[in-house]
């Protein structure tokens, strides 16, 4: 009953939250989201299983009550946990409430529906992780649309509302093209599932000779064309080039803390969607088409890499950067190889904490600057020392450096691609994307030697000072975990690894010295 | 390999790159509260490696190694896929380097005191602290025993040099050079880490330890059996060979890159931005060295694949010529030393490729003593002038300043080559051993051997003159400022690391008297002997490099006496010395001979625009395409996106009543849409 304690703490912290005060509506939120905090740290600190939710193994946390008949189907209430969503759910609370926290400062209205609706995406989000049948996944999904949307809308940017339209209709259109995709799969089946739950339904699809015809589609047509529509619905959410045009804009109109959850959470529902749906339930159409998937992939990396070159806002660079880290993702599961699968998993946390501790960063420093244009700050190190060292180390796992996250998510993701046998030419296809290291080190680079050094300069009328402390505390908690991961990465990897082996078809454990 | 016993004593290696990592917490975080702001932290830390390091030594001596995994940082799948570890291997070479490093890195400690703090500099903690990471980070690489690991610290390294060589960030020069080094050094990683992912990808399942330096389950080693036959590697469908150079000359990029050669050496000029005991450290024992130390720790794949040698042969030889001819021109002390460098390696690199294992190994030794000790020399002068670098501002300085004096005209005749110092005895090994490589190997290598041994020993005329022409302008004649009459005084804490240095230049050539042991018949080349003592079960002893380079790539010595060469490279060396002292030693206010140049000395002083062509790349054509790339996402990809939505819009101003131009209702018509879209498939799938 964890995930259930889980959610309805969050969603009651919610609630408690609109219902407070403005004044203290921040610290209320904040110390309630502590609670799924401590719960999902309790859970992942006693998790103990192998195996993959959706295949076989050991579940853990699970729940399965039936709940609705829907024609000849039942809608169950299915949740339950394995080693690749119990980081992931971990990574939910724990940015949640350092969000919240770097919220603090730049929220300055209707702070009482602004928490309201952080917490109400958090229990969406949880349940998106969590939720293994498709009815209670959808809504989940779809869930966490509507509080981002009016996070973006009624807090944001001068073009917040231009910014949020296209992030909800862009986002629904594809949930609609994915849900297209998924309901002819699950027809196609026919008689062989009764219920609407992930695992059978990936089971059934497993057995050959359970697919029929559907809608005049022979069983490998409706396969193709399925699992186009998810690739093409996920792909919006992660994002993948050329579905990516919604990202920049709504991240640099969003308020800072939400910008964390979205880079740090948010994109990651896309990719995880796409391991379980697309790689888990359809992966001979996914080995089948390897190369074309890979090229999706290597090109989001280089591609969202030369855009980050050319932006000058801060916050368009780190968004731009964060589609380029999410297309090592798709490379590394279309690989196949348990470093691959594995290590994408881990890129998809890593990149999580990386990205939510940059985009954080750059709002202390818009805190105190109030712009975020490479061209109008100059030399701030002086100013505020320990911002600035934070960034540096940031910016520094961005570029993957050693003993941090973003080095291990990346070198595992390269070690299964460059081994991949289901991709062809897969060491060619592996270079070109490991270019992408040395343009991540161009752009930033040269973004901090413009903002961040050299003469103190500012264009705006504001007296930079050192940032408070509750401003620097969620960004110093985010670069322990960064290292912490990055020098031991065991603590989320090898969860992982046991947890996607079954895809692989591999025995669950991990063999050599443990 | 986990059962094996491991002496005691190797229990506190890995404390020989901690301590410099806890001084660098010391010092970052505590350093303030120190009288000497953290230089404490620092040299008792590097004074403690150094310690351990001798102690490895004497235990390598004592014929004591170890090579084993001390930390797993991803668990292997069984039968599946191997594991990441860190571990160290102790060999005579890497005990060697640690021994140098951390010597190099405790002197410079000491010598900072009298730099920064003297000199009244602020940051200081962070100073020391970055100093700290960037000793424990070579340290770590030294001892690294598998190739990812190494790759990890010398990333690290990477990180340390960018800090350090941007310490003054007030300045707009540091953070730009410190970009620079960084990002040059990193396009240079780029094919470190394809080479390493490829070196996992290839001996992998062959080995279940595919990254290993050292013993019968490394790399280099199931990579000889592949060729011999007797070992099945994955080679992508190339010949063995074939694949083995590509992975050898993917590796050499990252070298290529950390050791500044042509044609990523420019950053290392720029970097003289930082600190002068940064550079000392940079230059000697830390950042440049990590790349051509890589090259001899995986010796025995290198060896394996005779186009990669001579690719390293004829870089190396043709670094050392040019940078050598750009040396010639500059007027600043540290550029002459910055360039001297990238030639100096340029003869290491020489050395591996053309052979001579010990030679390229001796060379990296001495030239690490007299590189630190003429940085350091640098520094003292620089202080002396109140940081003006120019040495045509200089002048007469030998009576003011005794101890520098002497001591960096010990660094300066074991740069140029001049008997009995200590670069004389290790440059002309490195280029011996290549020509009779040269001469003996029946094959096309031969070729590139002897065109890179010409290079090498053109360079040695030049690097006489550039060296002399520095030491006349700085040291001899009349002092021509003001300043350079009435220099600042320095202490004891510059004078002690050059005192060391300076007797160290002198005499640490001794360890390895080639031409004297064939003339005596002698049993004294120590250094010869000390490498060859490595274990046999770990393949890296100099006699399997040696069989391993004849029966892989065809090197066979031809036997010539060393004595005519040496005496060939000696001349050319004083005739260099000889030429400044004619041009710039003779006169009290010697003048600008090298202006005569006309046209050639710009495309020197420019360095024959590569930093230009290199600024192109980068703001020319990069920055372009990506702005290119920017207007084609703005306007295409993100252009369909908006027009697609301004079709609906427009097909939707037809249904005048629910456009009401509140985008909120669009989101709940589409969500509705949903909604009606799931019961439409209810109905379809006959769930009702």
């Amino acid at each position: 009953m964890m995930v259930e304690a889980l959610l309805a703490v969050t969603l009651i912290g919610a609630a408690m939250t609109f219902l407070s005060d403005d004044e203290w509506a921040g610290r209320v939120a904040a110390g309630i989201s502590v609670l799924p905090v401590v719960g999902s740290l309790w859970m992942y600190a006693n998790f103990q299983n192998v195996g993959n939710a959706l295949l076989s193994g050991s579940l853990a946390y699970e729940t399965t009550i039936d709940w609705i008949q829907l024609g000849g189907y039942t809608i169950q209430w299915h949740v339950g946990v394995d080693g690749v969503s119990m980081p992931l759910i971990a990574l939910s609370t724990v940015l949640t409430t350092l969000a919240i926290v770097s919220a603090w400062t730049p929220i300055d209205e209707r702070q009482s529906q602004f928490y309201g609706l952080m917490l109400l995406m958090e229990a969406s989000l949880i349940g998106v992780f969590s939720a293994l049948d498709f009815f209670a996944w959808f809504v989940f999904w779809e869930g966490v649309l509507i509080p981002m949307y009016f996070l973006i809308a009624v807090w944001g940017g001068p073009r917040r509302k231009y910014a949020a339209i296209k992030f909800f209709v862009y986002t629904n259109v594809a949930s609609l093209v994915m849900f297209l995709g998924f309901m002819a799969l699950v027809f196609g089946l026919g008689d062989s599932i009764t219920v609407l739950g992930l695992p059978e339904i990936a089971q059934a699809l497993r057995e050959p000779g359970n697919l029929s015809t559907f809608f005049g589609m022979s069983p490998g047509v409706l396969r193709l064309v399925a699992f186009t529509a998810m690739f093409a619905g996920f792909a919006v959410k992660v994002p993948v080039f050329p579905l990516h045009t919604w990202l920049p804009d709504a991240h640099v109109e969003a308020p800072t803390p939400v910008s964390v959850m979205l880079a740090g959470v948010l994109l990651k529902m896309g990719t995880y969607a796409l391991l379980r749906f697309n790689f888990t339930m359809l992966q001979e159409t996914a080995k089948a088409n390897a190369a074309l998937i890979a090229t999706f992939g290597v090109v989001s990396v280089i591609y969202g890499a030369m855009l980050a070159l050319a932006q000058k806002d801060l916050k368009r660079i780190v968004a731009y950067s964060s589609i380029s880290s999410m297309g090592y993702v798709i490379l590394g599961l279309v690989a196949f190889t348990p470093h691959g699968v594995g290590g994408a998993t881990f890129q998809m946390i890593s990149h999580g904490l990386i990205s939510g501790l940059m985009f954080m960063a750059v709002g202390v420093i818009y805190n105190e600057t109030h712009t975020r244009m490479v061209g109008d700050i100059s030399g701030i190190a002086d100013r505020m020392p320990w911002t600035v060292g934070i960034f540096l180390a940031a910016a520094f796992g961005y570029m993957g450096l050693p003993l941090m996250s973003g080095f291990i998510g990346e070198v595992l993701v390269f070690l299964g691609s460059f081994r991949s046998t289901v991709l062809p030419n897969a060491p060619l296809f592996t270079a070109a994307a490991m270019f992408g290291i040395v343009v991540v080190a161009g752009y930033l680079l040269w973004a901090m030697q413009r903002t961040l050094f050299g003469e103190y300069e500012l264009a705006t009328d504001y007296e930079v000072g050192r940032a408070p402390l509750h401003d620097v505390v969620p960004l110093a908690i985010l670069l322990v975990l960064v290292i912490a991961l990055g020098s031991s990465p065991g603590i989320a990897y090898n969860m992982i690894q046991r947890a996607v082996n079954p895809i692989l078809n591999l025995a669950f454990a991990l063999g050599g010295v443990l | 390999m986990a059962a094996e016993e491991i002496p005691l004593v190797f229990e506190f290696a890995p404390a020989i790159a901690v301590l410099p990592a806890l001084s660098l917490v010391v010092a970052l975080f505590f350093g303030e509260y120190f009288p000497k702001k953290g230089a404490e932290a620092g040299i008792l830390a590097t004074a403690g490696s150094l310690v351990l390091s001798l102690i490895m030594l004497a235990t390598v001596a004592g014929g004591q190694t170890v090579n084993h995994e001390l930390y797993t940082l991803v668990l292997g799948v069984s039968e599946e896929t191997f594991g990441l570890h860190l571990g160290i291997l102790i060999d005579p070479l890497s005990a060697l380097m640690l021994t140098i490093v951390s010597l190099i890195s405790f002197l410079v400690h000491v010598f900072s005191m009298g730099y920064m703090n003297d000199e009244g500099e602020t940051g200081l903690p962070r100073y020391y602290g970055e100093l700290g990471l960037f000793t424990a980070s070579m340290l770590a690489f030294v001892m690294a025993d598998n190739i990812l690991m190494a790759f990890m610290f010398f990333e690290l390294v990477g990180l340390a040099s960018y800090l350090l060589i941007g310490f003054w960030f007030r300045d707009a020069g540091p953070p730009s050079a410190a970009k620079k080094a960084f990002l040059v050094t990193r396009f240079g990683d780029y094919f470190f880490l394809v080479g390493v992912v490829g070196i996992f990808a290839t001996f992998f399942p062959a080995t279940s330890t595919p990254g290993m330096f050292a013993g019968e389950h490394a790399f280099p080693v199931v990579a000889e059996h592949a060729l011999a036959g007797e070992a099945t590697v994955n080679t992508f469908g190339f010949e063995p060979q074939t694949w083995f150079t590509i992975l050898g000359l993917l590796v050499l990029g990252g070298v290529i890159g950390k050791s500044a050669q042509f044609p990523l050496h420019s950053w290392l000029p720029d970097a003289m931005e930082g600190p002068t005991p940064v550079s000392a450290l940079i230059h000697a024992a830390t950042m440049v060295a990590a790349g051509v130390y890589l090259v001899a720790r995986m010796y025995g794949f290198y060896a394996l694949s005779p186009t990669a040698l001579g690719v390293i042969a004829l870089t190396g030889g043709f670094t050392a010529l040019f940078a050598a001819t750009m040396g010639v021109v500059k007027q600043e002390i540290k550029q002459v030393l910055a360039y001297s460098t990238i030639s100096q390696y340029g003869y290491i690199m020489l050395g591996l490729g053309g052979g001579g294992y010990v030679a390229a190994v001796f060379h990296l030794t001495t030239h690490a003593v007299f590189k630190a000790l003429l940085f350091l020399g640098a520094g003292s002068v620089i202080i002396a002038m109140h940081h003006n670098e120019n040495m045509w501002d200089m002048g007469g300085l030998k009576e003011k300043m005794p101890v520098t004096y002497y001591s960096f005209l010990s660094g300066s005749l074991a740069l140029a080559g001049i008997i009995p110092f200590a670069g004389f005895w290790s440059k002309d090994e490195v280029l011996f051993e290549t020509l009779v490589h040269g001469l003996g190997t029946p094959t096309a290598s031969s070729t590139l051997l002897l065109i890179g041994y010409a290079f090498g020993l053109v360079a040695v005329f030049f690097t006489g003159f550039y060296t002399f022409r520095m030491v006349f302008l700085t040291f001899h004649g009349e002092p021509r400022t003001d300043t350079a009459e009435d220099p600042h005084g320095v202490r004891w804490n510059v004078k002690a690391p050059l005192a060391v240095l300076g007797v160290l230049a002198a005499t640490v050539g001794f360890i390895n008297m080639t031409p004297v042991a064939e003339l005596t018949g002698a049993h004294i080349e120590f250094l010869h002997q000390w490498l060859d003592m490595a274990p046999e079960e770990y393949l890296t002893n100099v006699h399997h490099y040696t069989e391993v380079l004849e029966t892989a790539s065809h090197y066979e010595a031809a036997h010539i006496s060393p004595l005519a060469p040496g005496a060939v490279s000696l001349a050319l060396a004083l005739g260099g010395a000889g030429l400044a002292y004619q041009l710039y030693g003779t006169a009290a206010h010697p003048e600008p001979h090298t202006e005569k140049l006309g046209s050639i000395r710009t495309l020197l002083m420019h360095n024959y625009y590569l930093d230009e062509f290199q600024v192109w790349l980068a703001t020319g054509v990069t920055y372009r395409v990506a702005r290119a790339a920017n207007t084609f996402d703005q306007g295409v990809v993100d252009g369909v996106v908006n027009g697609v939505s301004s079709v609906s819009l427009f097909s939707g101003s037809r249904v005048r009543r629910i456009q009401s131009g509140v985008v909120s209702n669009y989101a709940s018509l589409i969500t509705l849409s949903l909604v009606l879209l799931i019961a439409f498939f209810g109905i379809m799938g006959g769930w009702f």
